[in-house]
């Protein structure tokens, strides 16, 4: 597995771990009676608390991945010296075209997605749903939008364009 | 009617030819990474035509020599 599918992944990963921490903190208290189902307040607060985590852990989780990638490296080429690990290491994060066109070709997909929650978000309105139904069919489908851009580019990387 | 064609290459026989150049050599040579000319040497990605003229360079030959096209059938 290359580089590039490695960072994906875990990229992938915590947005999964984001997305299903937020079902299970913002449901929990909603189940739990604590908060009103119509406080929009609540629904759009803890959407931009989780967003903001999301941002955090992601950029964390790429830093941790990008040390143990490097300690990887360096374990795999212990015999050799320092100058040839970090040329390894550099070479192998090289980014061109083709991760370039990738990333265009699944961020397209991604859209789509996105684009789909959305419509499906208005259609629950005009159903008579809830608007806290509506803000959260936006999340989800945001979130399922941006894990399968990444699933898609990990597809292309595999399969070739 | 548009015939199918199907982007060919002969990279492989190349880099044989060429002291058994790495995949990994060839990637710094053209400036991408192993993982694309792996995937260009498999066919599974046309590359730009920059980067084609940058292969045929890294070999010293000229562009038709690394890659070629052969027609598969016609599609409407």
């Amino acid at each position: 597995m290359s580089y590039q599918e490695k960072k994906i992944l875990t990229n992938m990963l915590s947005g999964i771990v984001v997305l299903v921490a937020y079902y299970i903190y913002a449901f929990g208290r909603y189940r739990n009676g604590l908060e009103d189902a119509n406080d929009l307040k609540f629904w759009a607060g803890t959407m931009l608390l989780f967003i903001g985590i999301g941002v955090v852990a992601s950029i964390i989780i790429m830093i941790i991945f990008h040390i143990l990638y490097a300690i990887a490296i360096a374990v795999k080429q212990r015999n050799y010296d320092d100058k040839e690990i970090n040329h390894t290491i550099e070479a192998s994060m090289v980014e061109d075209e083709m991760d370039t066109l990738i990333g265009l070709k699944s961020s397209r997909i991604g859209f789509i997605f996105a684009g789909i929650g959305f419509v499906a978000a208005l259609v629950s309105l005009m159903l008579g749903q809830p608007p806290f139904v509506m803000l959260n069919l936006l999340f989800f489908s945001f979130s399922i939008g941006s894990l399968a851009e990444g699933g898609f580019s990990i597809y292309y990387y595999r399969k070739g364009l | 009617m548009k015939k199918n064609i199907e982007i060919t290459n002969t990279i492989r026989t190349l880099r044989f030819f060429a002291n058994e150049m790495t995949q990994q050599q060839l990637a710094e040579k053209t400036g991408v990474s192993r993982q694309t000319i792996i995937a260009v040497e498999a066919g599974k990605y046309s590359p730009s035509l920059e980067l084609a003229f940058r292969i045929a360079d890294a070999f010293g030959v000229q562009i038709g020599e690394v890659f070629g096209y052969e027609t598969k059938g016609e599609n409407k």
